[in-house]
């Protein structure tokens, strides 16, 4: 089952933007989960690295993403590693750094 | 086959329904009584408690009585001690008002608070009097406050302390718990964040917890008999048996090197790696197992780091709470900073992250202590050195397994074993060097020559 369709299941109320958002970091995070823990299996507001999806190299990777794909900056706000510990906190961080 | 999957359930029987059930039954009423506000409370008892004996006994430790405060001195320290956390929390709850670079830059002028402190102190005499000893006692006391006073103002830059008391912060300010300079546990986003909120959660927590407990004791006497059987002395165990030491300490042997052969020196390596593996291990489980207990379920301190299969995933594995902080204060700050200038250069700024924590982070956390900074000062040269040989394997290490891009290395058990064997070669080699002392970086140097036969 698609992670998307698992998530609205549950009874999340997404906007067609956040969902799109969510659909494309579901992709990317496929690209650097660990082999034997599938994002599949997640919820949203599952935190990714006590599940074990990924280590905090992969942390990196998420704000290396988030930098390139949304133009946050990083520089001038900090990293909040409790902001991306799950799906839904990254989205949230998408939505409020936005102009 | 059916033995290994009994052992596996019995291994993870803190996550069997059935037993949390069976907890949930056995607590009843004690464990709907232990609210987490309740917990709270108890573990803020306790804060009070070590935030009046730590310092006390910290003071009265101290070879240099000249200096320090007398013990009413030392109570004094302790209350400034406990004023200098209410400010960080008022900073913290009042973030947004602070002044724009204090806002910017909160670790950094945190810190250029207590090295204000200790610049103070080097430019005045102990002529000054008891509040010149009550400051030096503050000098001495406040490293093992301040990266939790760090976690503080972290939660207070993610807006997350407006709206909760000073008394939802003691706990993990003071931990009674227990701890190192380094904050198990994390700060407050963390322990919230781990926080069992109902009864069924906190069964799940304290079961977590007892078998953390349980760990901790086998550890424990796993780590008698090997130094009983290795070492030969230096416990009852091996007093009681009578038995010979086969390896010297690795310590003993660094400061005569050559002076065994190799295989001797090879074991005392590998055994001194285990050997510290063990003690880590022990500890923190103790930690975090009474975390556990209090119902932050948080992650362990060690877990198997001795299977680790990458320099990166042992240093993660190893000593957890303390690469978070390496993580948090340095490495993550310098990464961001980065970002703009070295965006189209991401080795290069994966390199300097890594060597702003595993390095230059490692050093400065060593450094900051009363003792060594008022004391007579000298370059820790075996630690600058492990420490530059740290941040460089594991810069290769994760700059590899980025370049793998998460595909899993060649499966195989040979594969493996060879992989685990070249982690516990480079973390035994840099051992040699984890010390202060400044006198031994020649001797060091000349015994991991000698294991070449040079």
């Amino acid at each position: 089952m698609e992670p998307s369709a698992k998530l609205s299941q549950k009874g999340e109320s997404l906007s067609v933007e956040r969902q799109q958002r969510q659909t494309n970091l579901i992709d990317f995070l496929r690209t650097i989960q660990k082999p034997n823990k599938p994002v599949e299996s997640l919820g949203i507001h599952d935190s990714l690295v006590d599940s074990g999806l990924i280590d905090s190299l992969a942390t990196l990777q998420i704000v290396e993403y988030l930098e390139t794909t949304y133009g946050i900056d990083f520089a001038s706000m900090g990293v909040d590693p409790e902001q991306l510990a799950s799906i839904a906190g990254i989205l949230d961080l998408i939505e409020k750094s936005r102009p | 086959m059916r033995a290994r999957i009994a052992l596996d359930q019995l291994g993870q029987f803190h996550e069997n329904p059935a037993v949390i059930a069976w907890w949930c039954r056995l607590g009843g009423r004690a464990l709907e009584w232990q609210t987490p506000a309740r917990r709270r409370m108890i573990l803020v008892l306790g804060a009070i408690w070590i935030g009046f004996k730590e310092p006390l006994e910290t003071l009265a430790r101290r070879n240099s009585p000249s200096q320090m405060p007398d013990e009413l001195g030392a109570i004094v320290v302790a209350l400034l001690a406990f004023a200098l956390l209410w400010l960080c929390y008022k900073a913290a709850s009042n973030f947004k008002s602070l002044p724009a670079f204090v806002r910017r830059h909160p670790y950094i002028s945190l810190h250029l608070l207590y090295w204000g402190l200790i610049v103070f102190l080097l430019s005045t005499t102990p002529a000054l009097g008891e509040w010149r000893s009550i400051l030096v006692g503050v000098a001495f006391v406040f490293p093992h406050l301040i990266w939790r006073c760090g976690y503080l103002l972290q939660s207070g830059l993610h807006d997350r302390v407006a709206g909760t008391r000073f008394r939802d912060h003691l706990f993990y300010l003071w931990p009674v718990f227990g701890g190192s300079n380094t904050p198990y546990g994390k700060g407050f986003d963390y322990l919230s964040r781990c926080e069992a909120k109902t009864a069924e959660e906190l069964a799940r927590s304290q079961l977590a917890g007892i078998k953390l407990l349980l760990l901790s004791l086998a550890w424990s006497i796993v780590l008698d008999i090997w130094e009983a059987f290795v070492y030969g002395s230096g416990n009852s165990l091996s007093r009681a048996l009578g038995a010979q030491p086969v390896v010297p300490y690795l310590n003993d042997l660094a400061q005569q090197p050559g002076s065994a052969p190799l295989w001797v020196a090879w074991a005392s390596l590998y055994g001194e790696l285990i050997r510290d593996v063990l003690k880590l291990a022990i500890r923190g489980h103790q930690i975090i197992g009474t975390l556990r207990i209090f119902g932050f379920n948080v992650f362990r301190n060690t877990y198997k780091p001795l299977l680790a299969e990458s320099l990166v995933a042992f240093w993660g594995r190893y000593y957890y709470y303390f690469k978070e902080l390496l993580v948090t204060f340095f490495f993550l700050p310098t990464f961001a900073q980065l970002g703009r200038k070295l965006r189209d250069r991401p080795d290069l700024r994966l390199f300097a992250a890594v060597f702003a924590s595993a390095f230059a982070g490692n050093l400065y956390y060593h450094m900051l202590k009363g003792s060594r900074l008022l004391g007579e000062w000298q370059v820790p040269w075996p630690r600058v050195f492990y420490c530059f040989l740290l941040a460089t394997g594991i810069f290769l290490s994760m700059w590899r397994e980025k370049r793998r891009g998460g595909v899993t290395p060649p499966g195989g058990l040979g594969r493996r074993v060879l992989r685990i064997a070249g982690v516990w070669t480079f973390f035994g080699m840099i051992i040699i060097w984890n010390t202060n002392d400044g006198h031994a970086f020649y001797t060091r140097t000349m015994f991991f020559l000698s294991l070449f036969g040079l």
